[in-house]
This record gives C-alpha cells, structure tokens and sequence, in this order.
C-alpha cells in the first residue's frame, strides 16, 4: 500500500467503514510509516476531539409532549381527509383513521351528553374544559410559546385584568410551554401552560368576582380532572388529563412557588 | 385511542427524536428553533409514512429533519450569522481572524464547537451525523442525498479543517 492510498483510506478506516482485508493493509501500513501513523493519529484526535465536544441533545420533556399531542390530533384530522385512506399500501393509515373515528364517535358521544347535561351540571367547569380542548387543537396551545417565565408573565401585561402567576417548574418535571389569552365566562382570562410527559396542563386565572379565598377543590369530568381555588381575589381553575395525583401535587407545587 | 392508532409510527419514528433534535440544534443554531423543526418534521414524516418502507428508520426521519432546516433556513430572514450552504469559499476556519476568534473562546470544548461551527453547511452536517448521531456513511449518503463517496471526502475535508483551525488555535495559544 502506498502512503497515498493510505491517507485516502484513513477517514473510513477509523469510521469502521473499511473492508476487513483494506483495515488490514491500512493497519500494517501504519506500523511501517511513521508519517501515515502521525496523521492517523491526528485524525483519530480531531474525531474525539469532536465527539467529546459536542453536545448530544435529548429531546426535552416540552417537545415529546407538544409532539404526542400534535399526533393525536394529526390522526383525528386524517378523519376529515379520506384521501389517504385512498392508498391502502401500509396498515398504519386505515387503523389511524379507524382510531380517530371512534375518537370522533367518543368525542361527539360526549359533547352530545355535555350539551344535554342537566342544568345542574356546574357550567362554569363546561366552559374551562371546552377552553381545555380548544387549545389542545393545533396552533392553539400557545398564543406565546416560552418555556421562560419572564417572556410568559409580561406578555400578559395589558391582555388580562390580572397578572398571572408563572412560576418555573422543569426541575420537577413540569416544563412551561407558555401562555394564551383565552375566553372564559364572556371575558378573558390567563391562561398558562405546563407539560406533563404527553399530557398538557392549563392553569386559567381571572380577576374574582367574590370576596374572600376557596380551598382548592377537586371535580373531574369526560375523563379531565378540575382542581379550583380562590386566592388574593383571583380565581385559578387547573385542567388536564393528566392523573388527580400528580395534577394535585402539580397544583401545590404551583400555589408554593406562585406564593414565593 | 388515536394514539393507539399511531402506535406504529410512535414505536418507529419517536426513538430517534434526540438524534432528530441533535442534529436541528446544530444545523439551525437555535433550540426553540429546533424544537420548532422536529415537531414540524414528525408530522411530515407522518404524512409519508406511507411511503416509508421500513429500512432504516431513523436516517429516514433525519434526512427530513435536514430538509426542514434547511428550508426554513432560507425563509429566516433573521440568518445573517449563517453559513451559506456548499459555499466553501464563505469561511475559512483556518484563517488568521477567525483564529483570533476561537482563542477568545474560554475552553477547549468551546473552540472545538466554535469550529465546527463555522464549517460550511456541506461539511457540519457530515460532521455531526457521523460524530454525534454516529450514521454510518451510507445512511449519511441516505440523509443527504449525496453518493457515499462525496460522503467520504466531505468528511475527511471537515475534519482537515477541524484539525488546521484546532492546530493552529493550540499553537496560538502556547
């Protein structure tokens, strides 16, 4: 092998990417040539170099979550696109769309016995969780999308009566995505939001109408779970789908580091 | 349940989700960005998931990833800081300012990422799938649509480059 081919053939051979028989020439080559053996060396150090410099991302918790939801929703649009049922070349399409219609069915099942609910039925939570869903449609989670409480918490100024609470909490896994103005109760209000794995939380406040503080109170319905309280004159209603457990230490987690 | 529905794509396409973010951070420079693209990216990929045949799944999903960046590159109109791409005239990382540069940069890691940094597209993409993401030539000739041995060569210039600017920067230094 001569020097030239030896260089030529470098790069693949540190990459693994050489033939067994041309690694072997290369290799005994560099036993013999002290010249092909400092550039190898040299290569072998820039490669590590790099390798050892560089930053390996992981896909943070916001991303896998807005992804997931985007992906729920992408297979209840395939619903209204029966065009790509027109190509039966993979199973993933008919058994996306027969998901999505049966989320379809579920859904309009549900909004069916939501708008026949008794007047009894507490409204106010009706329209928080139709708030809830809207967002989860696409482009509507965020009107700004931040996982930076100091561009969340300003955006607010002016939009709502009321200056919500944005307290960070990645560190105990519930990574803020940002904030919306959304419409609750003929006015709008705050609306902050918070990722959970593949769930998404909102945390709605406004201005109260009453006097004085409420407890946080639990309620659930259609599978989301509610937790409400009243604080300094604001009212904060919490919505996901997320499990009452972690929504409930979410919830405290959130009031502590709101208070601090 | 339109998740179960999505199953197969998810059991797919979502284990590569570091790797597609890896390389977003690195082609656009910016991790909301790239948060912005790999989400994007997933959803076109669902789009073709069709016509994905089931070989390697994951230079399938980063060669997306890779054409999103760069279209949403040339639609940015705040990029003045990047390098043009396949221009290989633009940036000279051995040169003598850019050297100036690097020394400014406090750490070791840092001037190596400042090199990389200032390849030309063409070559710190090549760079990244092979150091970071660890592809294999022939899925980096997969992810950017170049024959395996301009796979080769774009790499070895690369790391010419890398080695000239970081040699050069360490006899600054001393």
């Amino acid at each position: 092998m001569t020097c030239a081919d030896c260089l030529e053939n470098l790069g693949p051979f540190i990459d693994g990417e050489l033939p067994v028989v041309e690694a072997a020439l290369v290799e005994s080559h560099l036993k013999s040539c002290q010249d092909c053996a400092a550039a190898h060396r040299r290569l072998v150090e820039t490669s590590s170099q790099v390798k050892g410099a560089l930053t390996r991302y992981r896909a943070p918790d916001v991303l896998k979550a807005r992804i997931r939801a985007s992906l729920a929703d992408a297979g209840t649009e395939a619903l209204s696109q029966p065009v790509l049922m027109a190509t039966p070349r993979g199973r993933v399409w008919p058994r996306i769309v027969a998901a999505a219609a049966a989320v379809a069915i579920v859904s309009s099942a549900l909004t069916f016995a939501s708008l026949n609910r008794s007047p009894s039925a507490d409204p106010l939570q009706q329209e928080v969780l139709n708030s809830h869903i809207r967002s989860l449609m696409p482009g509507h989670l965020t009107d700004v999308a931040s996982n930076d409480q100091h561009n969340v918490k300003p955006w607010f100024n002016g939009r709502v009566d009321v200056s919500p609470a944005v307290p960070r909490l990645d560190s105990i896994g519930f990574p803020l995505l940002g904030g919306r103005l959304d419409y609750v109760e003929g006015r709008n209000v705050a609306a902050v939001v918070y990722g959970r794995r593949q769930h998404m939380i909102n945390v709605f406040s406004w201005p109260a109408a009453a006097q004085g503080d409420l407890a946080p109170a639990v309620s659930s319905a259609n599978g989301y779970n509610f937790i409400r309280a009243r604080r300094n004159g604001v009212e904060v209603w919490i919505v996901s789908d997320l499990n009452l457990r972690e929504l409930e230490d979410f919830a405290e987690r959130f009031r502590e580091a709101s208070a601090r | 349940m339109a998740e179960q529905g999505v199953t197969r794509f998810e059991q797919v396409v979502l284990p590569h989700l570091d790797d597609a973010y890896t390389l977003a951070c690195y082609l656009l420079r910016d991790q909301h960005d790239a948060q912005d693209a790999v989400q994007e990216s997933v959803l076109r990929a669902l789009r073709y998931f069709e016509g994905f045949r089931g070989e390697d799944a994951r230079a399938w999903l980063l060669a997306i990833v890779r054409n999103y960046c760069y279209s949403w590159k040339k639609g940015s109109k705040s990029d003045q800081g990047a390098v043009p791409f396949a221009d290989d005239k633009a940036v000279d990382i051995a040169d003598e300012h850019a050297a100036d540069d690097l020394a400014i940069q406090s750490s070791e890691s840092d001037r190596v990422r400042a090199a990389v940094d200032r390849l030309p597209a063409e070559l710190k993409e090549v760079i990244v799938l092979r150091e970071l993401n660890e592809l294999s030539y022939r899925e980096i000739s997969e992810v950017v649509g170049v024959p395996m041995g301009t796979v080769m060569s774009r790499l070895s210039r690369a790391r010419e480059r890398l080695a000239a600017a970081l040699g050069a920067d360490s006899r600054k230094a001393s």
